[in-house]
Order: structure tokens, then sequence, then C-alpha cells
């Protein structure tokens, strides 16, 4: 199983929540979060006051499955994600051990 | 012989029995009658197990009892609530000594099915308020003798709990006060939520229950007996209640038999369910969902209303400074209200409440003190209702009236009352459209009404500086747009009825908002100006948060669209607030800091760009600007040649047309046919709360410096100004001024000598700067209130893609400094010594804060480092 978290663009969530939805993923955890890659922020002034826009919003999504789907969800996520501009994110894939579900105790895929 | 103990003791008793209560339920639907037979089908396995358990194995038959607590000692025990017990002796040494026959009797009573919680105590334990277990106390109002020593019951119940309530009164109702306050807010202090926990949220049993507790703890010691709790409720308001109770108890009891747990959250699954079988209707039939949850409203309205009418009867007064307070606040009484333990009691006969000028008022007093009505005055508006005619409103200037009551800082206090007791609806009819409104979604979490009325309360709080201190301080940056507004009840009108459409068209609820409010302009008269704003903020309401979802905030390209559609900076202020109370109010985690942050972002992007692009902006006669152009032809209805129009307009930026109505624009393009005739065209015009000055000349220079320094000189307040030229050259500047002095309200001729003043100043006959140094001298003693640190920023908008060849390019001066008198001129003359022609001026006073902006050219050109390094010194030299 490989966990898949993925850095995207707010704008684009819409589009991505529905495509996974379309290749039948189940399991999803979306957070708000804050950060910067390589687009770092930038300086603005608003009424005379600078405040630097240094961490952009951006939306993270967390997923585990099983590894023959990995590649199907990346590719969904890469199609619909990217805009070609600087900022669109990341997608990080780590190597899962084990899951268990609270419930019932059921462990491996079963419980994904 | 088998006796009914021992039948109770049979195993599958109880279960058998539970059955037969469901199914009587299911036959019956009456939950009041389900909850006696349960209380009764525990007494007898409790006894049972008493007998087998307890006095079998020697408990003694003195000086130890059971008794039920709670919901149990009421006699009204759901399907599946918790069995609360008490262990009661007055020595401790024979609780001590029992300790294994209780502890079995429990978990027989576990093992027949029943949840058991148990507390062993003494007498004098019972006697005492534990500070860190009031539900223990106030459980045992609700005690009831089952088994064992009655004598001892007695004295807990006639000598010991009547002691203990009249010694600690004030700190048990203090306590009760907290507990149901600490939970009525857990749930937003509304009623209405979508899918209501019928126990917790507010009107569920619970208050029901904290309603009945409050009046036995009111009236115990000076009844001689334990008073019925009903008989001590005012009586309609009791009455409605008792009835609330039978429609709540006929829910609980259907949530417990189709969850099988005490499980009280009301689900739209069991909402559908509970309709089609009309659970808690009278008589008992099939509902729509949306009207069964009607019913349920009107019901949690009642318990609601009885619950908070003894909540104010018996809030004592905290603490010396509490008292103070309330003392201060009576002195708020006028000649038309009294202010009783912060109460409104109304001084005028019931007649007077006829007329909606003194209903009105009485709720703007609320909104602007922040009080509650009294029952008395509660009572006067529900019996001026139905004396409230259609006419009689239009006559009565209702959105004067009603407009006082938005602009006051409790605003959604009064309004709320004004819901809660009908009047709103009798105002309003358009807002039945969403009472008890249920649109199931999954993010929001009140009914329609509910929504809306909290979107006026998070405004409210902003306004409230003891609040502006949210995490991060996102709440701080929004208050102070809030403090900017110039009518901020356009934007509280606009939130009240954005949502209506809900009810009326809930295919297209932004249309059917739409209708619905034209329908409520006319019955307020509102001017054409401000229905169009209202109409723009309804109709476009979810533009920003969608823009923020959808669209990538940091492209310049969404910003440039984004506020072309919103148009001008104060539609963008009260958008922005709109977006973040209509978000804020859609369930309480909604407006994440995230949320929060990156509405600010775009607003200030926004912003930045409807003042620092002016440039780019201006209106061409080719195919881009047709429309725009054509609109405002339109709009002249035939009273102008259409080619001059559109020569006139040529040059202006597009901000002119937002900023300005058709009946405007027709005197501006007057004005400017008689240039010819007279090239410095003057008009001065009385506003609502200030004068305005139309100036249209062909430009030259000093001409801005020369109009601020001409109004200085006569003591007015510059609070707005616009600069515009077109491509002909013609200037137009509008000031919004304060007459300071009430000069040109007390004598009108003076009105006509400052336009003369104005034309001789601009035509070289006359020099101000003398009359100005006396003016300033006079005035420069008064030190400032709030002193704004002056800061001066510059920036050159560089050539864009859209930019046309050979467009004039500026440099865009943006100056914050404190306001004071003759500021403007200050920073004008400033500007021209140094030889820099104003293209555009934008000129805004907010509170003490002046924030001004200026396109400035010098030849022609955009302004280098060193000429903006030359102006920001003098600039800041001279505002020091």
């Amino acid at each position: 199983m490989t966990k898949l978290e993925a850095i995207i663009q707010p704008s684009r969530f819409d589009l991505v929540k529905d495509a996974l939805l379309q290749i039948g993923v189940g399991g999803l955890t979306v957070s708000e979060v804050r950060g910067h890659g390589r687009q770092k922020g930038h300086t603005e002034v608003y009424r005379g006051s600078e405040y630097t826009v240094d961490l952009l919003p951006k939306i993270m999504l967390e997923m585990v499955l099983p590894d023959r789907d990995v590649d199907l969800v990346a590719k969904a996520i890469l199609k619909t994600a990217k805009t070609g501009n600087i900022g669109d994110g990341k997608i990080f894939l780590t190597k899962i051990d084990e899951v268990i579900r609270i419930r019932n105790e059921e462990r491996g895929e079963a419980a994904l | 012989m088998t006796t009914p103990a021992d039948t109770a003791l049979n195993s599958g008793y109880y279960t058998r029995e539970f059955d037969r209560i469901q199914r009587e339920f299911d036959s019956t639907g009456d939950g009041k009658v389900t909850a006696r037979a349960r209380a009764d089908l525990v007494d007898a396995v409790v006894r049972a197990h008493y007998h087998l358990h307890l006095s079998a194995h020697g408990a003694p038959s003195e000086n130890f009892c059971v008794v039920a607590l709670g919901g149990y000692g009421r006699q009204e025990l759901f399907p599946h609530s918790d069995v609360d017990l008490l262990f009661l002796s007055e020595n401790n040494h024979i609780l001590t000594n029992l300790r294994s026959e209780m502890a079995a009797l429990v978990r027989a009573l576990w093992d027949s099915g029943l949840r058991i919680s148990n507390a062993p105590r003494t007498l004098a334990e019972c006697g005492e308020l534990r500070q860190d277990n009031i539900e223990f106390s106030i459980s045992l109002l609700d005690c009831r003798h089952l088994e064992g020593d009655l004598s001892l019951f007695r004295r807990l119940r006639e000598q010991v709990l009547p002691h203990l309530v009249a010694r600690d009164r004030s700190d048990l109702v203090r306590r009760l006060l907290d507990l149901t306050e600490g939970r009525r807010a857990k749930y937003g202090d509304t009623i209405f939520h979508l899918e209501p926990n019928i126990k917790e949220t507010p009107g569920g049993l619970r208050d029901y229950h904290a309603a009945r507790w409050l009046a036995v703890i009111t009236e115990l010691d000076k009844a001689a007996h334990w008073p019925e709790p009903q008989d001590l409720w005012p009586a309609r308001l009791g009455a409605e209640a008792s009835s609330a109770f039978e429609f709540l108890a006929a829910v609980r009891s259907f949530l417990h038999y189709r969850k099988g747990r005490d499980d009280n959250h009301l689900t739209y699954e069991l909402q559908d369910e509970a309709a089609a079988l009309g659970i808690g209707a009278q008589p008992p039939s099939a509902l729509l969902p949306e009207d069964w949850m009607r019913l349920y409203f009107r019901n949690a309205r009642s318990v609601d209303r009885l619950l908070n009418s003894l909540l104010d009867e018996a809030a004592p007064p905290r603490t010396s400074l509490y008292g103070m307070f309330q003392d201060w606040r009576s002195r708020l009484s006028t000649q038309d209200f009294s202010v009783v333990r912060g109460r409104i009691y109304p001084r005028q006969p019931t007649a007077a409440f006829q007329e909606p000028n003194a209903l009105l008022s009485m709720f703007e007093f609320s909104a602007r003190h922040g009080l509650e009505l009294s029952g008395e005055a509660e009572r006067r508006v529900t019996d001026a209702l139905p004396h409230l005619k259609e006419e009689t409103l239009r006559a009565s200037g209702l959105w004067e009236l009603f407009r006082r009551v938005l602009i006051a800082p409790s605003a959604s206090q009064a309004v709320m009352t004004m819901h809660r007791l009908g009047l709103l609806d009798a105002l309003f009819p358009e807002f039945r459209a969403i009472d008890s409104l249920v649109v199931r979604d999954f993010y929001h979490r009140y009914t329609v009404d509910a929504h809306s009325l909290l979107t006026l309360e998070n405004l409210d709080r902003l306004r409230r500086p003891k609040e502006k201190t949210e995490p991060e301080g996102w709440d701080q940056k929004f208050a102070e747009i809030l403090e900017e507004l110039e009518k901020p009840e356009l934007l509280y009108l606009a939130l009240l009825f954005h949502d209506v459409g809900k009810g009326l068209l809930p295919g297209d609820h932004v249309r059917g908002s739409l209708e619905a409010v034209e329908r409520v302009f006319e019955r307020l008269s509102l001017i054409e100006e401000d229905r169009e704003t209202v109409r723009f903020l309804i109709r476009d309401h979810l533009i920003m948060s969608s823009t923020l979802l959808r669209r990538d905030i940091f492209n310049t390209e969404t910003v440039r669209e984004f506020t072309e559609r919103v148009g001008t900076t104060e539609r963008l202020k009260m958008l922005c607030l709109l977006t973040y109370a209509d978000v804020k109010s859609v369930n309480p985690e909604a407006m994440t800091p995230w949320k929060a942050e990156i509405l600010w972002q775009l607003y200030a992007a926004s912003s930045n760009f409807l003042t620092r692009n002016l440039d780019e902006q201006r209106l061409q006669p080719g195919e881009e600007d047709k429309h725009r152009v054509a609109r405002v032809v339109e709009g002249l209805a035939g009273s102008a040649d259409p080619t001059e129009v559109k020569e006139f307009l040529t040059g202006f930026p597009r901000r002119y047309l937002l900023t300005h109505s058709p009946k405007e624009i027709l005197t501006h393009f007057e004005m400017a046919r008689r240039l010819k005739a007279n090239p410095i065209q003057v008009r001065l015009d009385f506003r609502q709360h200030f004068f305005e000055l139309t100036v249209l000349m062909h430009d030259r220079p000093f001409l801005f410096a020369s109009l601020t320094g001409t109004l200085t000189a006569w003591g007015m307040n510059i609070l707005k100004a616009d600069a515009f030229a077109n491509s002909a050259g013609t200037v137009l500047d509008t000031f919004r001024f304060a007459d300071l002095f009430r000069t040109l309200e007390l004598n009108p001729s003076e009105r006509e000598r400052l336009q003369q003043s104005v034309s001789d100043v601009l035509a070289g006959r006359a020099d101000f700067h003398a009359l100005l140094r006396g003016r300033l001298h006079a005035q420069a003693v008064r030190p400032p209130k709030v002193r704004v640190p002056t800061r001066v920023h510059f920036e050159t908008p560089p050539s864009s893609p859209t930019t046309r060849p050979g467009a004039l390019r500026s440099t865009v001066l943006e100056v914050i400094t404190h306001d004071r008198p003759g500021v403007l001129f200050e920073i004008s003359s400033t500007l021209a010594d140094l030889g820099l022609n104003i293209e555009i001026a934008l000129i805004d006073t907010e509170g003490q804060k002046v924030i001004d902006v200026f396109y400035l050219t010098s030849r022609g050109l955009p302004l280098d480092a060193r000429l903006q390094a030359q102006v920001g010194n003098a600039l800041l030299q001279k505002l020091r």
C-alpha cells in the first residue's frame, strides 16, 4: 500500500476531487494548508502598509491506496491539478506497512 | 404462588415489557405515556432486585433507602435513557457495610438490560452544594422514593433539600444558569439547527427541564410544600411549553426506538421517517419533512421562550460590579422607555405602539444600547401586530426607522427579537418564506432564517472591540473594513434578504431573492442608487467565495475580472464583508483562518487593483467600451446627443461610470456643454449628510490645489474627492465635504458666495492664501485625537499587453496620514509646487485616517526614482 499526499492549488481542488471520485477513490482526507516551495512569496502594499504573502494557501489531499491504483490516481491528479505555472504543487508517495480499521480491527487492503 | 416481584425477576421480563411498551408507542405515538410506562417498568425491576439483593441480605429497614433521581425520578424515562439511583443513608458506615449488596443490585440491573448510574450518599452529603458536581444537586430536585426507609427519604425531601435551596439558592441558580448558557452556547444559542439534538439544543428537552428546576428553586422555600413547576410558569408560555414537551417526548421516544440507544440526534433520514409517521403531530398524520420540521421548530420555540422568560427573572446580580453596571444601564431610561435590570419597559400607552414609529423606536433603542425587551414590551409588540397596515407602514417612512435599527451596534439582537415576535414577518412578508426553513446540504447547520440572522450577528461582533482578538487578527482586518463603510445599513439589508429566494424559488434562489427584494424596496421607498447596491450584493453574493475557491487569486487576470464585475471600492468592501458573514454563518467552523486569510488577500488585491489601475481602465470609443457607453446613452433617455455624450466620456476612467448615476452624468455633460459660454463651471449640491461641489473646466496647473485650498479656507472638511480628466482635457473634480461650522446650512446665501469664491479663485480674480492662513492658524491649535503615522508609497504599473500604444502612464502615489483641516491642500500644493500633474485623484477619509491616491505625471511621463524620492521627502516633511 502507498500513501499519496498531494499539495495542490485551491482553485484546482474541485476538478481534482471530481476526477478522483470518477476513478473510484473512496477515502480521502482534505486539509487547508499554507506553505511554499519554489513559488516563494511576495510583498504587497495595502493602504500604505506592507504585508508579506510568504506562505501561500494550498489544499493537501491525503489518501492510502493499493499499490496497483497509485499510477492511475497520480495521473488523474497530474491531469487536473496542472496549470503549467509555478505553484501547481507536488505529489508525495510513501510506502505504508499496515492499515487497521478501528471499528472492526480489519487489517491490510480490506481496511482501506 | 408467583408474586409480581418474582415475575419482575424472570429473565426476559424486562425485554418483553420493553417490547410491549414500544408496540403501544407505535400504535399511539404518545411519548409521555411511553416514558411513564418505562419508569413504572423499571420501578418493578429495581424493587424486585432490591428485595433479592438488599432486603434478603440484611439491609436495615431503617436509615437506608433507594431513591430515583433525574428523569427517572420524574417518571419520564425514555426508552434508552439511563437510570439514576441514589443509595441514601444517614450514616456512612451503613453505606460502607452494604457496598457489596449494592454492587450486586447494580450488576443484576445491568444484566436485566438497564444502564444504571448510582451514587451512595449520606443525608448530610445531599445537603451540600458540591461545586464540582452541581448536576447531582440538581438531579435531587426530581428525587422519588423507591424502596427502604420512607421517613429517611422524607427528611431528604422535606428538610434537607428545602434547607439547601434556601441557603444556596443564588449559588444554585447561578450555576444552573452557567450550565444552561454554556450548553446553549455550544449549539450557537439558536433553536434553528438543521439536524438538532432534541435534548441538548436550545428549545430542547434539557431547556424544558431547566425551566422546571428554575421554578422549583425560586419557589421552594416560599411554598409550604414542593411546588408543581408548571403552576409557577407564566400561564400562556407554560401551556405552550407543556404542549411542546409532549411533542418532544414523542420525538425522543421515536429516536430511541429507531436508534436502539440514547441518541437524540434528529438526522435528515429520521426527519423523513418521523414526518411520514406524523410523530408528535396532533392528530397524527403524515407530513412533508419540511412541514414536520416547522412543527418541531414551533415547539422548540415555545420551550425557548419559556426558558428565556424565566432566565430573565432568575438572573441574579453576580458581583457588585455587575450590579453597578446594571444600575448604570438603568440611567439609559428616557421619557419613552425605562430600563430596569437591562430590560426595556415602555412608558407610552399601548395604543401608541400601533404606530410603526413607536414600535421601531423601541427596537432602535434596543439595538443602540444592546438591551433586551421586557415581557411587557414584548406583549406590546405582539398586541400591535394585527394593527400594522401596509399603507401605515409606507406612510411612516419605514426605511428611515428600520435604517436606524440596522446602523446601531446591536442591530442583530434587535432584528432577531423582531423576528421572534413576528414583527419582521409583519413588516416584510417576504421573510416568511424562509421561516424555519430546512434546506439540506452538507455544510449548513442552521435553518435559512437563522443563518440569515446570524450573518447580521457576525457583523455586529466585528463592531465590538472586545471580540477583535481572534487568532491571527483576521477579524480585526474585517472590522476595519466595516468601520469604513459609508452605508452599512445596505449591507445589513442585503444580508437579511440574500437567501429569501431559497423559500420562494428553490431552483434559482438568487433570482427568487432578487424578485422578493424588489417588493421590500417598494415598501421601504428606497432610493434607486441604494436599490442598485442591494441588488448587486444579492445578485453577486456568491462570486467572491467562488472566486476564492475556484480561481487563482494571485493571478492578475483573476483579480481584473473580479474587480470589473464589482466595480467600486465601496461595493468591494460590502461584498467582502457579506462573504465573510455568509461563510461564517454556515456553521461555527466554516470560516477557518485559512479562508479568512485568502478572503482578505483577494480583497486587498482587488482594492489595490481598483485604485492603481485607472490609467488602463479608461473609456474608449472602440468595441471594448461600446456597451458601457451605450448603457449611459440609454439611461439619458434621449435627453442628450449620443455622439456628443460619447465624446465627453472618452478618456474618463471607467470608474466614472460606476460611481455616478445617469442623472449625475447628464448634469456633468450639460455643464461641459456650457463651457463654451463660461469656461469655469461650478455647482454645489446638498446631499443627505454632506455637500458636494462639482467643478468642470479645462486643465491647468495648480487646479486641484486651488480647489482644496479654497474649500479649506471656507472651513470645509473634505471627506472624499475625485479628479478625472477626459481625452479633450476637460477636468471634472468632485468634492464631498462636511460643513463643520454649519456656515452653508444656516446661511443659504453663503452657498452662492462659496460657488462665486471658487470661480474667482479658478479665474485668478481672487487669492485664497490670506484667508487660508488665518483659517489654518485658528485650527492648528487642536491636537489630533488619534495620530495616524504618515506613509507614502509609489508604484508605477508596468506596461501590460493590454496597454494601448501611446497611452498615458502615470505613477500612482498613495498617501496615508491622519486627518486634519487643510491636509489635502498641503498634499496637493506640495505636488503642484514640484511641477507634477495630477491626472487622477481619489481622496478618501476613513475616521481619523486620510487615504489619498494620486496618479501623477511629470511632463507627460511617470515619475522616475529620483523624483519619487524628492516628492516623498517633501510630503513627509510637510505632513510631519
